[in-house]
Formats: structure tokens, C-alpha cells, sequence
């Protein structure tokens, strides 16, 4: 499997790069410079570019995109319905883009479109990082706290939780994401259980390829 | 140190005023007073160094002041500065009933330090004698590498591995002491022989040096202005340049033990201004409507939160939504 990440920073590439390995089971074949956004609503702008340039330039057969959505509507499970598109969840958004950006593509490097792998961290990638060793983090959390109007932790922080500083820099930041995700990469159990915006990137990555 | 300056008829900025942060991103279009802010700073250095006048002299009807106050414990300390002229400010007067207060303020003032970096002036050998801080265009930067190799090794070790973790093309920093008494330097490149001369660098290699240099300085300055921060920087590169910066600032979030230094920075990068979304507080923009320019803190829109979800600030400056940009007619 070869595979292109895009993603909003450096850091969030070097967690990705291990997460998707552990997803596999096998290390994968990841494209050597990753693609980087800046940030919402950066991801949207570009991704229909990145997935023409991978379709038509490259023979890479997997896209897994990220990003955090601390100021937006939740995908939750009744977003899956057939033909349900939410406007503002960042989820449906980057299919969405797949999608319409694939629509009419022509066979190229023998695959007719790149296999869609969307995750979204909520509100942060830096509460995948937490979850399991703070058990008040959670999606679940998350969601309740924007249905009652009282977060239960901002994205601020989240970061400064686990870098122990609000102002990290990028070694610091990507020593710190590494150190946390170790502990996923053993066993991604209660992280796909605790974030369904995890669970489906593993779900997306785990489908068959495209036909 | 400097907590708000206020300004009265200096240059573009007849009736304004700005509180400043530990660290400051100054943005804004061309001529709106960013350079002047930094001027302003260099004014107030160069004044703090002289006896002081009496308040009877201070005010010219018209004239341009500056008034500046300091955070604590210097706050019973307040500035002002007269001006003969937009380009002379000539006179200080200083409001304390605290002595030990304003002296301690001098001596912080004396290390101010601004900074317009200049490639072609950092790529020339430099006279040995002359490193005892990097000059204003950079243009000692090979006298102060080899002092700080020489008096602060430490320090200088540290810099050489930022330097090579940012640019890992390179292998280290070569100092050559000439017997004339002058320094070059160049760096060391991977598989091959030769070391890069300085003169065969790219510019924005000189520019990254030269703020390792002020943020690995092991006694750095009370506040430093540098104008242009992404100058020749990759747009990727520049959260690292971000975080040279913030290094200075907050010396403990990098694990160094030292005081803060207060920093004023400029620039014209919306992707620079991208790596402050989670810091707006440290953001001040600067309006311009016809000859009169006035600062605001990005901090202070109340509709920040909803701009970001439709954008980036860098976008969003670009835009016009923040201000800060040109007039155009």
C-alpha cells in the first residue's frame, strides 16, 4: 500500500505516520514528504488538488487526510445515513470532497481513484494524544459539553496538558506526540472506542481499495 | 519592561497608542507606523543614556512626544520624549519619584537592540575586536560567532545544533581567525570536501543565523525589535522561526533559565501571521487612513473566533477583513 498523508502540521504528520502503521499491522509505504495544510478551512482549499496530483501524477493508492474540529458540529452516527451531507461537520465536508473530486476521474496508473481515508480529532489530535490517560477526554465529552454550552476543555488546554507549556516548540511538540502514541500503537483499542473520528479513519483505512 | 507607548504627532501616528506584550507581531501595510513604533524604542535608548531634562522643556506646542511606561516593578516610572522634528526626538523628561527605579530602567534601556538584517553585510569577515553584540544589519556576525565559540561555549554549541537541525544539509559552523585580524566563517556541508563560504550562502541562511544568534545570546538584551522576521524564510519554515523567537520570550518553555526578553517584530507574511492563531494577544495590526496610522490588538475583535472558521488569519489579513492593508485608489 503506498500512502500520502495531508495534514495541518508537523507534528500531526509524525503521529499519523504511526498510527497508520499500527492500523495496518505492517509498515506502509508513506510518501516521504507529507502534504500540509494551514489549518481550517486551508484543508478543504487544497485537498481537491492534492487528490488530482496524487491520481494523475503518482502511484500512490491511499490518501489519509486529518484535522481537528474544535468549533464545529460533531459527526456522529447519524451523519452515516445514506445521502446525508452536513454542511459545517468537517467529516462529511472532506468526503465530500473526495467524492465530487473523483467523480469523473479516468483509470490512471492502473486504479481508478485513490482510496479516501478521513479522520477528524476532536476538538484536537492532541486529545487522541490524552486519551487513555485522562479519562475525562473523550469525543463523548466533547459533545456533551457543546449540547449544554459548557466545554469541558479547550483546545489550549489540551496542548498544554501534554506539552506542559503553551508554547512548545516543534522538536518538543512532535518528542512529546510520539511519546503518547507509543502507547496506541501497542494496543488502538480504547482510542477508537473513546473517538469515532478515529475509528473511522481506521475504518477507511482497512477497506478494500477502490475498483 | 516596556508596558504602552503613546504617541503624539510622530510621523504617521498623530494620536495613538499601544500596550505592548512580552511578544509583539507588529503587521500592517507599508508606512503605517511599524518602523516608526521601532524608532520610537531607539529614540528612548539613546535618550535614557543622557541626564535628563526638566518637564518646563519638555512640551513644543505642535511638537512631536512619546510617552512610554513600564511594567512592574518599574511602573511608577513613566517616559516622555520630545521631538524637534519627526526624524530628532531631543529631550526626555522621566516622571518617577522612584530613583533607583528609573536607574534600573536605564540600564535595561542601554541593551536595547534593533535589528534590519542584511545578507550582503553578514557575508563579509568581520575585525575580531568588534563582537561584542551583533551589529544592527547583522554585518559582525562572524566576529560574534567566534566569540561566542570562544567565551560562551555552551551557548554556542546549542546554536550550531539548532542550526543543524533546521538545515540538516549543513555539517557545522568553520571559523577562520586571519592573521589580519579579521574572521570569516562558512558552514560545513554534507559529502563534500569544501565548506560553503559564506559569500556562497543563500540570504535566508544569514537571516536564520542571525536570529539563532539573538536567541541563544547566554545574556541577551532587556527587548530587541527586528524588522522583517520571515525574510527569505520557506513559508514552512517559519513556525521554527516562530519558535526561535518565542525562545527569547519564554525562556522556560525551552527549558533555558534567564529572564524574559520583550520582542517587536515585523512583518509582511500572511503565513507567518498563520503561526499566531492560537496567540492573537501577541498580534498588533496597524490602520492607515490617509497620513494618520493607529495600532489595535488582533485580540480585541470580538468576531476572531467566527473569522477563523471561515478562514486563516493570514487570509483573513490578506482579505482586508482585518485591516492592515494598503489603500488603494
Amino acid at each position: 500500500m503506498k500512502v500520502a498523508l495531508l495534514s495541518e502540521s508537523p507534528a500531526d504528520e509524525a503521529v499519523l505516520r504511526v498510527l497508520v502503521d499500527a492500523i495496518l499491522g505492517e509498515p506502509a509505504q508513506i510518501t516521504e514528504a507529507g502534504f500540509r495544510a494551514r489549518g481550517w478551512p486551508n484543508v478543504l482549499q487544497v485537498l481537491p488538488a492534492v487528490i488530482r496530483h496524487l491520481h494523475f501524477n503518482t502511484d500512490v493508492d491511499t490518501l489519509v487526510v486529518t484535522c481537528d474540529s474544535d468549533d464545529s458540529p460533531v459527526h456522529t452516527q447519524a451523519h452515516e445515513a445514506p445521502q446525508y451531507y452536513h454542511p459545517h461537520c468537517r467529516m462529511c465536508q472532506l468526503r465530500a470532497v473526495f467524492r465530487q473530486t473523483s467523480k469523473r476521474f479516468p483509470t490512471a496508473h492502473g486504479r481508478l481513484k485513490l482510496r479516501r481515508v478521513v479522520g477528524v480529532a476532536v476538538p484536537a489530535l492532541e486529545a487522541w494524544l490524552l486519551c487513555g490517560r485522562d479519562n475525562d477526554i473523550s469525543e463523548d465529552a466533547w459533545i456533551n459539553g457543546q449540547q449544554t454550552g459548557r466545554l469541558p476543555f479547550t483546545r489550549a488546554e489540551l496542548k498544554f496538558r501534554i506539552y506542559q507549556t503553551e508554547r512548545p516548540s516543534l522538536p518538543h511538540e512532535i518528542e512529546c506526540a510520539l511519546r503518547e502514541t507509543e502507547r496506541h500503537r501497542r494496543d488502538l483499542r480504547r482510542l477508537e472506542y473513546d473517538f469515532p473520528g478515529f475509528a473511522a479513519l481506521m475504518k477507511d483505512l482497512k477497506s478494500p481499495l477502490p475498483l | 519592561m516596556i508596558d504602552t507607548v503613546v504617541f503624539h504627532n510622530f510621523k504617521a501616528l498623530r494620536n495613538t497608542s499601544l500596550r505592548l506584550s512580552l511578544f509583539n507581531l507588529v503587521i500592517g501595510p507599508n508606512g503605517s507606523g511599524k518602523t516608526s513604533l521601532i524608532q520610537a524604542l531607539q529614540q528612548l535608548r539613546t535618550l535614557s543614556q543622557f541626564p535628563l531634562g526638566n518637564a518646563a522643556m519638555h512640551t513644543r506646542s505642535g511638537g512631536p512626544e512619546i510617552s512610554f511606561t513600564f511594567t512592574p516593578p518599574y511602573s511608577s516610572v513613566v517616559a516622555r520624549l520630545g521631538c524637534a522634528s519627526d526624524l530628532a526626538c531631543d529631550f526626555m523628561h522621566v516622571d518617577s519619584l522612584d530613583t533607583a527605579a528609573w536607574f534600573e530602567v536605564k540600564s535595561r534601556l542601554s541593551t536595547m537592540r534593533s535589528y534590519v538584517l542584511d545578507h550582503d553585510a553578514m557575508a563579509q569577515s568581520s575585525a575580531r575586536v568588534d563582537s561584542a553584540t551583533l551589529a544592527t544589519n547583522g554585518g559582525n556576525l562572524a566576529a560574534v560567532l567566534a566569540a561566542r565559540r570562544r567565551d560562551a561555549p555552551a551557548a554556542f554549541t546549542r546554536l550550531e545544533a539548532e542550526l543543524l537541525r533546521l538545515l540538516p544539509e549543513f555539517t557545522g559552523i568553520v571559523l577562520e581567525e586571519e592573521s589580519d585580524g579579521r574572521v570569516r566563517f562558512s558552514l560545513g556541508i554534507a559529502g563534500a570536501g569544501e565548506p560553503v563560504r559564506a559569500q556562497n550562502l543563500s540570504q535566508g541562511v544569514f537571516y536564520l543565523l542571525g536570529l539563532l544568534v539573538l536567541s541563544f545570546d547566554p545574556t541577551p538584551p532587556a527587548v530587541v525589535c527586528i524588522e522583517e522576521i520571515d525574510r527569505g524564510i520557506h513559508p514552512r519554515m517559519l513556525r521554527e522561526i516562530r519558535d526561535v523567537l518565542y525562545r527569547l520570550s519564554y525562556p522556560s518553555s525551552f527549558g533555558e533559565k534567564r529572564e524574559p526578553v520583550q520582542v517587536i517584530a515585523t512583518t509582511h507574511s500572511p503565513y507567518m501571521l498563520d503561526q499566531f492563531r492560537d496567540h492573537p494577544e501577541e498580534v498588533v495590526i496597524t490602520q492607515k487612513i490617509g497620513h494618520e496610522a493607529r495600532f489595535e490588538r488582533l485580540s480585541d475583535r470580538a468576531d476572531l473566533p467566527e473569522l477563523l472558521r471561515e478562514g486563516t488569519l493570514g487570509d483573513m489579513w490578506f482579505s482586508g477583513i482585518l485591516g492592515g492593508v494598503p489603500e488603494e485608489r
